[in-house]
């Protein structure tokens, strides 16, 4: 009776532990959308998160366009509408130009594990080197990224050769897909009322100040 | 070399030829390489760092639009023969290819059809943009020099014969 109890408890355990979440899932809102477009997977909400207009983007850290944007239209962007609180942004991965441009997604996920996602995101596109996969963002630079920015490396470097976040990367792809995303970088603005309005490519900034200022 | 080219030019079915390539060249390339956005309103802007880019489609445009129907003329006016015709479209497509591989929808969908492979002829064609349009606008010189010299005997010795 006694063993038959203490195998019970075993397998009630173990059961348990299974179903609890992993360290990934429990930082994620697994029910996080903007508009259509699920950003459950994507990153943390840059500004404030009850901003009335959301700003997704599906871009690639390899993407020479999507760097032309982050220096050209972001800063812009920043001062007039995310920190006054006027809208968030979300960035979401279409990782999809070379095999770099996936782990370089996947590293952003481990620096965000220790509370500094946009920290490194916005080192990887200060980073940027023309060529695609030429070494700029293997494991080693990714590393070397991590340890500038302070991170614990020996969690960095193990948080990414684990692997862990391959899935995560690949629904954001997936989500891009589903949205309509056919290159980077690929907008959609979701407006307070849920409207959406897609902006394809680098565009300047009169572009999104006219969709964002019509939305609000 | 310029009385040979406003020959061929003076007819206006050329001309026209002439504008329609530069035209839809420089629309495609500028909408591939994102100078140029149409969606949702139509809009262009030339990103800082970016202008030798645009110079070299400008060029490029501006030499297959002269090539091309300099060599339609040739197969055509002269009936001869469609061999050397071939620099002038192989430059163009060359240079056409090397900006449209990129973060956009072209190599987009290289990339989901082929594959790893495809990443990979894209990711040659990204890293070589710059070099691969000056090589192809070397081909269009190349092929310009020696269409206005071959129009040049060919022309003389139809004269002869006349």
């Amino acid at each position: 009776m006694i063993i038959m109890g203490v195998i019970a408890v075993g397998v009630i355990a173990a059961l348990a532990a299974s179903y609890s979440p992993s360290p990934e899932a429990a930082n994620l809102d697994m029910g996080r959308t903007h508009g259509d477009v699920s950003t459950a997977m994507g990153s943390p909400i840059l500004g404030d998160p009850a901003a009335p207009v959301t700003i997704v983007e599906f871009g690639d850290y390899q993407c020479h366009q999507c760097y032309n944007w982050f220096h050209d239209t972001k800063p812009s962007i920043s001062k007039d509408y995310i920190d006054p609180g006027k809208a968030n942004l979300v960035f979401v991965d279409l990782a999809f130009l070379g095999r770099d441009s996936v782990t370089a997604a996947q590293a952003s996920y481990c620096a965000e594990e220790q509370g500094k996602y946009w920290e490194y995101h916005d080192l990887l596109y200060d980073s940027q080197e023309p060529q695609i996969d030429n070494g700029w963002a293997n494991k080693e630079r990714l590393a070397a990224f991590a340890f500038s920015l302070g991170l614990d490396l020996e969690l960095f470097e193990s948080c990414l050769d684990s692997g862990k976040y391959v899935k995560r990367v690949q629904y954001n792809i997936a989500q891009a897909k589903a949205q309509g995303a056919s290159g980077t970088p690929t907008f959609v603005i979701v407006g307070p009322e849920g409207q959406q309005e897609k902006i394809v490519g680098a565009q300047p900034y009169s572009v999104f100040k006219q969709v964002i200022d019509s939305m609000v | 070399m310029i009385h040979t080219t406003r020959l061929v030019f003076s007819n206006s079915k050329y001309a026209l030829l002439a504008s329609v390539i530069f035209s839809t060249m420089l629309f495609g390339l500028l909408l591939a390489s994102g100078y140029v956005f149409l969606e949702p309103s139509v809009v262009g802007h030339v990103p800082g760092g970016s202008e030798f880019g645009l110079l070299l489609i400008i060029a490029l445009c501006f030499l297959s639009a002269l090539v091309i129907p300099m060599n339609v003329f040739r197969v055509i006016a002269i009936k001869s023969s469609k061999r050397k015709m071939g620099g002038g479209v192989l430059g163009s497509i060359i240079g056409a290819a090397s900006g449209a591989c990129s973060c956009g929808p072209i190599g987009f969908a290289v990339i989901s059809t082929f594959g790893s492979i495809g990443a990979t002829a894209s990711a040659f064609l990204t890293n070589y943009e710059i070099p691969i349009r000056v090589g192809a606008i070397a081909v269009l010189l190349l092929t310009y020099y020696t269409t206005v010299r071959s129009l040049r005997i060919e022309c003389r010795v139809n004269q002869q014969f006349d």
